[in-house]
């Protein structure tokens, strides 16, 4: 196999095995900072990868229709080291480790005005009243009986509160992201390998879901992206921005030789999700055209990469992959050049996104912050190039979190 | 059938389904429904979207409007779009709520909205929407999803019985690899890998299989534990078929049981038999929890039923909510995963889900495995 493009780039400083309970007191300590910061007596978090940041508690996800009733619920406290967690989720020996046994309780089912009224008396055990409470989101019962949680009108977003903790990865979690990273690209060679004309997209699905699995990880994130891509713009979908269409979803259809196959897939390990995507070519070698649309991602990828280092603001970066691309905009006009990665699948820092110029121009990126890398190549007609690529930021530059070829492409 | 197009949902099950949420908000004088569950955006707009697992936070994810019926919905594309729902009425993904403002903003007669209904909330939903729509209040939408969804039409049954069939035979997969050595995570591939397949890529469950522990109830050691012989292994299955969940679990025993392990798998078998007659249309849901009662069986943290639809569909029987379960009635047309769940110190658990659908004299299962394994 060639190298991957990282190949040659400077190793990481992270442990190779993650201490949770460590990860999770620094955690801990960031919260409780914001919070002082903020005045906030107590977060109160619903969201699913907001549980999982703030107790360590991981479990494979479900669909979000059963997530929304068995979800675990968090409550962090200004005084208290440690989180309560209220789960009706099966227990496992690992999770004995997170959280002391006081701090775990049966559930709590916000949906329903019984379950919200149960929740509001166990939060008054917990906190003083008058206390002041943050939260990520709420049900129309919480609002409803819970009058002390919004005692001061519109609560302050505890979400907010866990995006400015989750900014800077910790070298545990950035270990724990790397290895969610690592089986995620085990299960894409296992499928790469399968490609072939006459194979449906939906088994490379299949084969995807048993080799996460088999490699370690929690679950899967996303349902797998095989999205054959139209040689034009205008032979795919009518989209709002005329620009192309993707990620389209997965279906039975079977796979054409020289079909370009834009894959997006991704799998949580240790509560991070990854990421990963690459351009396959159904049984046959790229062509001399593929090949220099490659030739050019790679340009627009190491330009921005030159420019990438804590201090740098995300405008520098999006100024560089157009510089670099000949003066377009060489990535998907409705996501962005590069988004962040940790517990949810694209976080902040969003570079390029619709956010707009004005705030790339203003954001610095940060030692310790996490890139997807997500450049594009389109030669409409003939198609194009897509890949990404994940990153650490540091003071001087960047550290690859992985190192996968670009097969069936040569690096340079 | 082999699916090779993204096709939105059959156009009358779509249009029934949404025109009952309409209805429903004309009872309830909600001028505008905003939608952030995709379950729910599903419901009314029939289009399939990326299948994302976990719960994501509350935003405009699809929005009905009464006076036009017209449903707005969150994408940059237009595959699998319905004609019914014109261009004009997509709004494209956006991380700007500048952006999302102008959309909502956009909708005829944002200004004069007087009640506007979601089926979540956040801080800062709530400042969006008290911006877009000034002179709205907002109101419960969830509540009226779920009254909406929770009797199922004939063609929604057909289509849970699809994903049922699925889960089944993707179970059945898993169990046939059943041996000492292997591991819950390996049992949990290769239902993934089954199920994928089938055509189908969308699990609604991923702790599929799970060696029960002998010494705690609703624990087990690890995934990567090696089941060994004499284990009670529970396989709990979840697929989602055209957007509907297809749930069952059954427990197997490694090996022939022991005496005892055979008469903890009767006694859930027992508890099945036993909450499955208590499943009548009338009865209050809170019959489930008097045979939990009755049999001297505590109940498990998890729901002892929940509806099976589009996802969160109700009921949601749980002994931690009995006034609701005392107040909730069972109806012809609803469906739901039914658990019989018992523990026993030094043996293990078993739990048997089977899916039924309430009918008019009784209940019916929905999977074609009777419940025995």
């Amino acid at each position: 196999m060639p190298a991957g493009l990282m190949a040659n780039a400077p190793t990481a400083p992270f442990p190779s095995n993650p201490d949770r309970g460590r990860m999770q007191r620094d955690r801990m300590a960031r919260l409780h900072e914001l919070m002082t910061h903020q005045g906030l007596d107590a977060l109160v978090l619903l969201g699913n990868s907001n549980v999982a940041y703030a107790t360590g508690f991981v479990w494979p996800l479900s669909d979000a229709g059963r997530a929304t009733f068995e979800r675990p619920v968090a409550v962090v406290l200004a005084d208290d080291a440690i989180p309560h967690l209220f789960s009706p989720l099966r227990t496992d020996d690992r999770f004995d480790m997170c959280l002391p046994g006081d701090h775990v309780h049966g559930p709590v089912f916000l949906e329903f005005d019984e379950g919200a009224e149960h929740f509001v008396d166990i939060l008054a055990g917990l906190l003083p009243s008058g206390s002041t409470i943050a939260l990520d989101e709420w049900t129309h019962p919480m609002w409803r009986v819970g009058s002390s949680l919004f005692s001061n009108g519109v609560p302050t977003n505890a979400g907010q509160v866990i995006g400015q903790a989750k900014l800077i990865k910790s070298p545990d979690e950035v270990a724990f992201l790397r290895e969610g990273l690592r089986i995620t690209e085990v299960a894409a060679a296992e499928v790469h390998r399968r490609i072939a004309p006459g194979v449906r997209q939906s088994d490379l699905s299949a084969v995807f879901l048993g080799a996460i699995f088999d490699a370690g990880a929690e679950a899967n994130v996303m349902d797998p992206i095989w999205q054959v891509m139209p040689s034009r713009v205008g032979d795919g979908p009518w989209t709002t921005t005329g620009d192309i269409a993707c990620p389209l979803l997965t279906t039975e259809r079977p796979l054409d030789k020289g079909d370009v196959l834009w894959v997006d897939v991704s799998a949580t390990y240790g509560g991070f999700h990854s990421d990963f995507g690459r351009t396959w070519i159904v049984g046959r070698e790229p062509d001399a055209r593929q090949r220099a649309q490659f030739t050019r991602w790679q340009e627009i990828l190491r330009a921005v990469l030159d420019v990438t280092r804590a201090g740098a603001t995300n405008a520098d970066l999006t100024a560089a992959a157009r510089e670099a691309s000949g003066g377009g905009t060489p990535w998907l006009p409705h996501f962005y050049l590069g988004h962040g990665l940790g517990i949810d699948s694209a976080e902040m820092p969003f570079v390029g996104s619709d956010i707009g110029q004005a705030f790339d121009e203003s954001y610095q990126l940060q030692a310790g912050m996490t890139l997807v890398l997500e450049p594009i190549v389109w030669e409409d007609g003939a198609c194009g190039y897509r890949a990404e690529e994940v990153l650490l930021v540091t003071d001087d530059g960047w550290v690859p979190l992985t190192d996968y070829p670009y097969d069936p492409f040569s690096a340079l | 059938v082999i699916t090779t197009e993204v096709l939105p949902d059959d156009a009358a099950l779509r249009l029934e389904r949404r025109s009952r949420v309409l209805d429903a908000m004309e009872a309830a004088s909600i001028d505008i429904l905003v939608l952030g569950r995709e379950a729910n955006a599903r419901y009314v707009s029939g289009v399939p979207r990326l299948w994302l697992a976990g719960t994501r936070p509350f935003g405009a994810g699809c929005v009905v409007v009464r006076s036009s019926g017209g449903v707005h919905l969150l994408t940059s594309w237009d595959e699998g779009v319905p004609d019914d729902i014109p261009h004009d009425n997509l709004f494209g993904y956006t991380f700007n709520h500048t952006n999302t403002l102008a959309a909502l903003r956009a909708i005829d007669g944002a200004a004069q909205i007087g009640v506007v209904a979601t089926d979540a909330m956040s801080a800062g939903a709530a400042g969006l929407l008290s911006s877009a729509f000034p002179s709205a209040r907002v109101v419960d939408g969830e509540a009226l999803m779920r009254s909406v969804r929770r009797i199922k039409l004939d063609a929604e049954v057909s289509l849970i019985r699809r994903a049922v069939d699925i889960a089944e035979r993707s179970t059945a997969a898993a169990i046939a690899s059943l041996s000492p050595g292997t591991t819950d995570r390996q049992l949990t591939g290769v239902f993934m890998e089954a199920m994928g397949g089938e055509g189908v890529c969308m699990p609604s469950i991923q702790d599929v299989a799970w060696t029960t522990s002998r010494t705690r109830a609703w624990h087990r050691s690890g995934r990567d534990s090696v089941v060994a012989e004499g284990d009670l292994v529970v396989f709990e299955a979840g697929v989602m078929v055209d957007g509907y969940a297809g749930e069952l679990a059954r427990t197997v025993c490694v090996g022939t049981p022991s005496d005892q392990a055979a008469a903890l798998l009767r006694r859930c078998d027992d508890l099945w038999q036993r909450l499955f007659d208590a499943c009548r249309p009338g009865a209050p849901s809170s019959a489930l929890l008097t045979v939990y009662d009755e049999a001297g069986e505590p109940p498990p943290p998890m729901p002892v039923a929940h509806g099976l639809g589009l996802g969160f569909d109700s009921p949601l029987v749980s002994a931690h909510l009995p006034t609701t379960a005392a107040t909730h009635r069972l109806e012809p047309g609803m469906v739901l995963a039914v658990t019989a769940s018992v523990w026993q110190g030094g043996i293990g658990a078993a739990v048997g889900q089977e899916p039924i659908v309430i009918t008019d004299d009784g209940a019916a299962l929905l999977s074609s495995v009777p419940f025995a394994p």
